[in-house]
């Protein structure tokens, strides 16, 4: 009888213990890796007392299935890339941004606002823009031995190279050198890509999206793709590695927030992204992460040595060369078959 | 014989022990990749406690670990009781089933309560994972509980009953306290159990309640950070207790011979 | 006539194991036989496509690979823990029992950690590629992570144990006078081995084979923190198509090959079991 009053009353107790806190405001975050400083969100939480519980994702695919899942008591702030942005609106998995609510809103940069993806900003604003390129150690590998993507498919590089893991980041690559449109929506540029890219498995040691530097600083991979904020940490801890910017064009993306349509705490979510897009708190990311903000007022604040580097803040001239991510509508489909092709058969 | 037997088990031990021994080592290592010994610190410590999102899924992971580790405790000895001693029809099916989830590979578990809850609508969070935690430490919880049951005198409850003892008072006061010592090492087993998952906590549970493997999952990912060997050193110390106290506890199963 | 004791008891058990044992099971089954769904995880429709795509050469090359592992782990963790758990049943009650709690020890602590500590060892500055550098036996570092041999060694780690105690099980019940006859006749150890103790050790290698081989095809984690873009279990790809692909079908049935493999392999236990009872009876 005692033990069953035991159970019974040990039971009881740990239930009511597990119960969903009824204190503090919460913000559910849900970002990729290596994106926001801990700092700043310490700094969100002293400022506006309201509590952020991150998680993050390391591909588009891997966010959108989740977000599926959890249609009930979901995340409220998300960073899906452009494509992604468009599908989720189409789809009605979003929530219209309440701009009033967002002021700092005004200080971003007009060139990535009002785009295809999001006509008006309905959904979304530019959290950060980046390029992917090439990584590589000058210390095992010289200078100027790999400057166009087409340089990976050396067969010297058997079993060496890192890969995003992103479909459309690898398939911008094989693209491109085949003279196509990154955002291509033709069946046969993207079947011709998908065999080109074949060729290329040979090569890939592994496949990397949440932390890509580490790999290059543990010595473990000494060339492959990387994203140019990846590259800018790593310089800080290994001045050996290096950022190219391919000759046949860099992949140029942009990273959003939106606020899901399931999003429990809509107004905190709002108070998040408007926190985000003050000048001092970009300036931290930046300084941080070595992507670039559209935030304006931002950039007079960087130090010299952010804001002269080649790695945060391409040219005109990288830009043109290289090409903006947007929406392939629906022949993502057939980009996502070739891409499970090329991940599991090789 | 003696001395290769000797180099035999100490190489398995090392291979076993090594790892672990790197990781409490660097725990206290003031160099943050543990390539070099930079003396002694109990700053990473310092940080873990610190890292509030690791704090609170370790507080989640232990509140999950004790609810599941009690209740799968309680249904499994329950289990155990009926299948010894009642008859049912789809008694052998349902024995079948406990033994089937056993032995399946956890991520079969995984993905099948997935599709259970997403069907019947339970959104994931604290009642799927708890859910789904008791159900698969419920196999260990019902065998370790059946070989006591084996072992039980079955006089002792014809003498209850002849005193005039109904079902309910045998269960209470001559059954359970019998089983004590097996339900004791059963909690323990399922809190290790429960503490340990990553496969099935992965897939069902949701972003309210993050539990410390996933959470430790997606640092390690992102590279060597010292409070995790902190963090690690920690629970290395956990388990070397847990272990401790179950041996205590089932040092009689010892002496009748292994479960099988 | 059963008191509503029982009733509750038996009433209490028996929804749990089917809500959450035999229904799951059940509705695994059943989704492999829909359609995929382009925005969601499935459609209810039947459909074959699921176990179209599963014999698709390129997928079933992947599965293969994962087997592949998967015999290896298990033939390395038979290798080292026959003798292992044959030496641990021949020592004294005490000793018995101080090895197995140094065997349980890591086993209780958490394995993700453990998969994580293995990182540190295997990597190219990690230790082992650092100690063999600094004794000389090799000028440059040895690629062990994100390769087959890394994932190899760190599922061995994790399911040692797992193939350790049903050894032990079995080899500590073994009646030592056996042995002790077949010498007494003049039987070398090879031969007592071989003619004793291995057939007597069977049902204990088979259950160990079985706790082994195919929970290990399931441990995506361990193929995530230490292989390469070859390195794929059957587990990550069940969990690629439930979390990424959002191809559930296609899920499921991969799940139902590895439920397929477990009951083969448990009939094969069962079958050896019922051999060794016939012939241990038999006049």
């Amino acid at each position: 009888m005692e033990m069953w009053n035991k159970f019974r009353s040990s039971v009881m107790l740990t239930l009511l213990c597990a119960s969903p806190a009824l204190a503090a405001e919460k913000v559910y975050v849900y970002n990729w890796t290596e994106y926001i400083p801990e700092a700043v969100l310490e700094q969100f939480t002293a400022e506006t007392g309201i509590e952020v519980v991150y998680s993050t994702y390391d591909s588009n695919e891997t966010m959108y299935a989740k977000l599926k899942l959890v249609k009930k008591d979901g995340y409220d702030v998300v960073f899906p890339s452009t494509y992604f942005v468009s599908k989720m609106g189409k789809e009605g998995l979003l929530q219209p941004l309440d701009h009033l609510l967002l002021p700092n809103g005004k200080a971003l940069d007009a060139r990535l606002m009002d785009k295809p993806y999001d006509r008006g900003n309905v959904y979304s604003l530019p959290y950060m823009w980046g390029s992917t390129g090439i990584a590589f150690n000058s210390s095992v590998i010289p200078d100027g031995e790999v400057i166009h993507w087409q340089d990976l498919w050396n067969p010297v590089y058997k079993g060496k190279l890192l890969l995003q893991d992103d479909m459309r980041e690898v398939f911008h690559m094989a693209l491109k050198i085949q003279g196509h449109s990154s955002n291509s929506t033709d069946p046969k540029e993207i079947e011709a890509a998908y065999l080109m890219l074949k060729d290329l498995m040979p090569n890939v040691l592994l496949f990397n999206s949440d932390s890509p530097r580490l790999p290059y600083l543990a010595g473990e991979v000494n060339v492959g793709m990387i994203w140019n904020g990846e590259a800018w940490m790593a310089q800080l801890e290994n001045e050996d590695i290096r950022y190219v910017y391919p000759s046949e064009g860099a992949n140029l993306w942009v990273d959003s927030f939106v606020i899901p349509r399931s999003a429990r705490n809509p107004k905190n979510a709002h108070a998040f992204i408007n926190f985000m897009m003050k000048p001092e708190v970009a300036k931290i990311c930046v300084e941080e992460n070595g992507y670039a903000t559209p935030v304006t007022t931002a950039l007079p604040l960087l130090e010299e040595r952010v804001r002269n580097s080649l790695t945060v803040f391409p040219t005109t001239e990288i830009l043109d060369n290289g090409e903006f991510q947007t929406d392939v509508g629906d022949a993502l489909p057939i980009y996502q078959q070739y891409w499970e092709k090329l991940r599991t058969g090789n | 014989m003696k001395g290769l037997r000797l180099f035999f088990f100490a190489g398995i031990f090392s291979y076993l022990y090594l790892p672990i021994l790197i990781l409490v080592i660097n725990a206290f290592n003031s160099n943050r990749y543990g390539l070099k010994w930079d003396g002694f610190t109990l700053k990473w410590f310092g940080a873990m406690v610190d890292n509030s999102g690791l704090m609170e899924a370790a507080k989640h992971s232990m509140v999950i670990a004790v609810c599941a580790a009690t209740l799968a405790t309680l249904i499994g000895a329950l289990a155990a009781i009926a299948f010894h001693r009642y008859r049912f029809p789809g008694r052998r099916i349902l024995q079948g089933t406990l033994m089937t989830l056993m032995m399946a590979p956890d991520i079969i578990l995984a993905i099948s309560l997935l599709v259970l809850f997403v069907v019947i609508g339970i959104s994931l969070g604290f009642w799927s994972l708890l859910f789904a935690h008791i159900t698969f430490c419920l196999p260990f919880t019902m065998v370790t509980v059946s070989a006591r049951i084996q072992g039980f005198d079955p006089f002792l409850l014809d003498a209850a009953r002849d005193l005039g003892a109904s079902e309910s008072q045998l269960l209470y006061r001559v059954v359970l306290p019998i089983l004590r010592p097996a339900l004791l090492s059963s909690w323990l087993l399922s809190f290790t159990l429960s503490l340990d998952d990553v496969i099935v906590s992965s897939f069902v549970t949701g972003p309210s309640y993050d539990v410390l493997p996933l959470k430790i999952f997606s640092m390690v990912k992102v590279g060597v950070k010292p409070e995790v060997n902190a963090l690690a050193t920690i629970m290395v110390g956990l388990s070397l207790v847990l272990v401790l106290m179950s041996q205590l506890l089932i040092k009689e199963k010892v002496h009748n011979g292994n479960v099988e | 006539m059963k008191s509503k004791t029982q009733k509750l008891v038996i009433g209490l058990v028996s929804s749990w194991l089917i809500l959450f044992g035999v229904l799951p099971l059940l509705l695994l089954v059943g989704a492999s036989f829909l359609a995929q769904d382009p925005l969601d995880f499935f459609r209810l429709e039947f459909s074959l496509d699921a176990y179209r795509q599963l014999v698709d050469p390129a997928y079933l090359e992947v599965m293969l690979r994962s087997v592949k592992l998967a015999a290896i782990t298990t033939t390395l963790c038979l290798a080292a823990g026959y003798p292992f758990a044959w030496m641990t049943a021949r020592l004294s009650r005490s000793s018995r029992i101080a090895v197995l709690i140094l065997l349980m020890i890591p086993f209780w602590t958490n394995s993700l950690v453990r998969t994580y500590a293995i990182r540190l060892v295997l990597g190219t500055q990690g230790l082992l590629n650092t100690f063999l550098m600094s004794t000389g036996l090799i000028d440059s570092p040895i690629r062990l992570l994100y390769t087959d041999t890394a994932v190899i060694l760190g599922l061995f780690y994790l399911m040692l144990p797992f193939m350790i105690l049903p050894l032990y099980a079995c080899l500590e019940k073994l009646d030592y006078r056996l042995i002790e006859a077949a010498r007494d006749l003049g039987a070398g150890f090879p031969q007592i081995l071989r003619k004793i103790i291995w057939p007597l050790s069977l049902p204990g290698v088979f259950a160990g084979c079985i706790m082994v081989f195919v929970p290990t095809m399931g441990l995506f984690y361990v193929a995530t923190l230490l292989g390469g873009a070859r390195q794929l279990l059957v587990g990550n790809l069940i969990q690629q198509q439930f979390l990424n692909a959002r191809n559930w079908p296609l899920g499921s049935a991969t799940s139902i090959v590895l439920i397929l493999m477990m009951t083969l392999m448990l009939a094969g236990y069962y079958f050896v079991l019922r051999r060794l009872a016939i012939r241990r009876n038999a006049p």
